[in-house]
């Protein structure tokens, strides 16, 4: 048969036509085997599974193995077989390693990456001397030696167990630190919502009294209270305190204060005696050594007679229904919890009506602002002067926002607690 | 808060220098256990002197009436002196000025603290 001529250029374009017919299969089927090979080299070297574990301990008990029959070889005298038996192990070894080291290699995202790795170098170098060498008897010694060099192997392994272990370990503390904090936040929440509770939301209005109250704390709990006692004869007290320092020991001694002087004002009528037996009750329960500046006053909504007795408190003021303001001096007596047996005077006062007692702690004239200014007794002063003609809730408000503007961007380092009560309608 | 203290005789001169507020409280209340605790050497008295002391707030009064409880147990006399006027009036309002003796300067200071016991 005659075979039509075919020129080289022919054929080789013939070629190139069906080589990527034949090749692609091919070449689709190598790349699915590449990454099933690469997936399974991935799962035993870098996962977590029980293969990889078991395959990990393999590597590590083999590392261990190979250092002690470095030391088994040494022994002089050895016999033959069991040379011959260390020498068959290596070999194996050095076949398994080189094994796991492909295998790493074929794991690796970054082949270049890996090989110039601390690990790469070090799993390397546990093998080159034996394919470097080879098994020439010459190089025994020096290839024993090189041996000793599978220590950073093993370090490597146990290098990446302990960092992985003080990881989780802090991982857990931090999380058990987190879920602490955030129980001590909850309970201090619940705190402060107690002690809110224990302070009057409201004041019940009665023959023409209208009062309000506001107290803002500087930490989570605060030492400020204020107080409205409705007493057996028709007159009702008012009390404005505030407790040395701020926080959880403040909150404590300002419910237990609270409590002493609520109940000691239902039997004892006279201002200055309520003080007296709240301190000595106070002194007799006080292990942290906190004290408390009070000023209680009655007034009785059928005179408008108004009796105080001032424990160490600022003194408040009373804006006369013309819109003059005095402060309540008055001999007082020391702060209530310090010192056992203490007198406090009491004093009298007539309101008129439609005249306003403004209480106040010093947070609210000792606010500071940016510029460390005191907020001071004459802003406050001028703000019950000019704003004080309205509702005492009104006034409240006024006198919160011009601390709260005054201060600006400065911390508020002291609970800020105001109460306004207002005797008949003007 | 910074404090200053001098020693002269067997008298201890504590100046304080700036707020005594809730957070300087503790440091202040620490430094005066020192100087009127019982170990170590005692001065007969401690005077502090108010000049640069620019404000004083509940916290830090409780520093005051601690220390005047621990004088008292080591017999140290201790008075404050030099007040500036707003601190003057804290130690007055609370009640304060009739438990620790607060006088005009130093030398007043000086002459009317009788020494302690120790």
């Amino acid at each position: 048969m005659d075979h039509p001529p075919v020129s080289p250029r022919a054929r080789a374009a013939r070629a190139s036509l069906t080589l990527p017919v034949v090749l692609t299969p091919v070449l689709r089927w190598a790349n699915t085997v590449r990454a099933k090979v690469r997936g399974v080299a991935q799962s035993l070297v870098e996962g977590r599974g029980p293969y990889a574990r078991a395959f990990e301990n393999l590597i590590v008990a083999l590392v261990i193995f190979s250092i002690a029959s470095i030391g088994v070889e040494s022994i002089p005298g050895l016999p033959q077989w069991a040379t011959r038996a260390l020498y068959v192990a290596e070999i194996v070894v050095v076949a398994i390693f080189t094994f796991e080291y492909l295998l790493r290699l074929v794991a690796a995202r970054n082949k270049f990456g890996f090989i110039f790795s601390y690990q790469g170098l070090v799993d390397l170098l546990a093998i080159a001397p034996f394919y470097v060498l080879g098994v020439d008897a010459r190089w025994l010694r020096a290839l024993r030696l090189l041996r000793l060099l599978r220590v950073l192997k093993l370090q490597t392994h146990f290098l990446e167990t302990v960092v992985e272990e003080r990881t989780r370990e802090l991982a857990e503390k931090n999380a058990a630190l987190e879920k602490a904090q955030a129980q001590l936040k909850a309970e201090l929440e619940v705190a402060r919502a107690l002690q809110l509770a224990i302070l009057p939301a409201s004041f019940p209005a009665r023959s023409g009294c209208e009062a309000a109250a506001r107290m803002i704390p500087a930490t989570t709990m605060g030492g400020d209270f204020y107080d409205y006692i409705e007493l057996p004869d028709g007159q009702v007290g008012l009390v404005i305190a505030d407790v040395s320092g701020h926080g959880v020991p403040a909150a404590f001694f300002m419910a237990v204060a609270r409590t002493n002087l609520h109940e000691l004002a239902l039997h004892h009528i006279d201002p200055g005696e309520c003080l007296a037996q709240t301190n000595d009750a106070l002194c007799a329960q006080n292990p942290l050594d906190l004290f408390v500046t009070v000023f209680y006053c009655v007034l009785d909504p059928k005179s408008g007679v108004l009796r105080y007795a001032n424990g160490g408190h600022n003194p408040p003021y009373i804006r006369r229904a013309a819109g003059t303001v005095e402060t309540l001096r008055g001999a007082g007596g020391l702060v209530l919890g310090a010192m056992p047996g203490g007198r406090y005077p009491t004093h009298t006062v007539q309101l008129v009506r439609g005249d306003r007692l403004v209480l106040f702690t010093d947070g609210v004239t000792e606010a500071f602002n940016p510029a460390e200014e005191l907020y001071g007794a004459q802003r406050l002063a001028d703000e019950v002067h000019v704003h004080g003609g309205g509702t005492p809730a009104a006034l409240v408000e006024r006198i919160c926002q011009s601390v709260t503007n005054f201060a600006g961007t400065a911390p508020q380092s002291d609970d800020i607690t105001l109460t306004v009560l207002t005797w008949g309608a003007p | 808060m910074n404090l200053r203290i001098e020693a002269t005789g067997n008298v201890t001169y504590v100046a304080p220098v700036g707020r005594l507020d809730f957070d300087a409280a503790p440091g202040f209340q620490e430094a005066l256990e020192r100087l009127l605790g019982g170990a170590g050497e005692r001065s007969a008295a401690v005077i502090i002197d108010g000049t640069a002391l620019e404000y004083v707030s509940s916290a830090g009064l409780r520093a005051f009436l601690l220390a005047a409880r621990a004088a008292q147990r080591s017999g140290i006399a201790f008075a404050l002196c030099a007040l500036q006027p707003a601190v003057r009036e804290v130690f007055e309002l609370s009640g304060f000025s009739r438990i620790i003796p607060v006088h005009t300067d130093r030398a007043s200071a000086l002459a009317q603290t009788p020494p302690g016991r120790a």
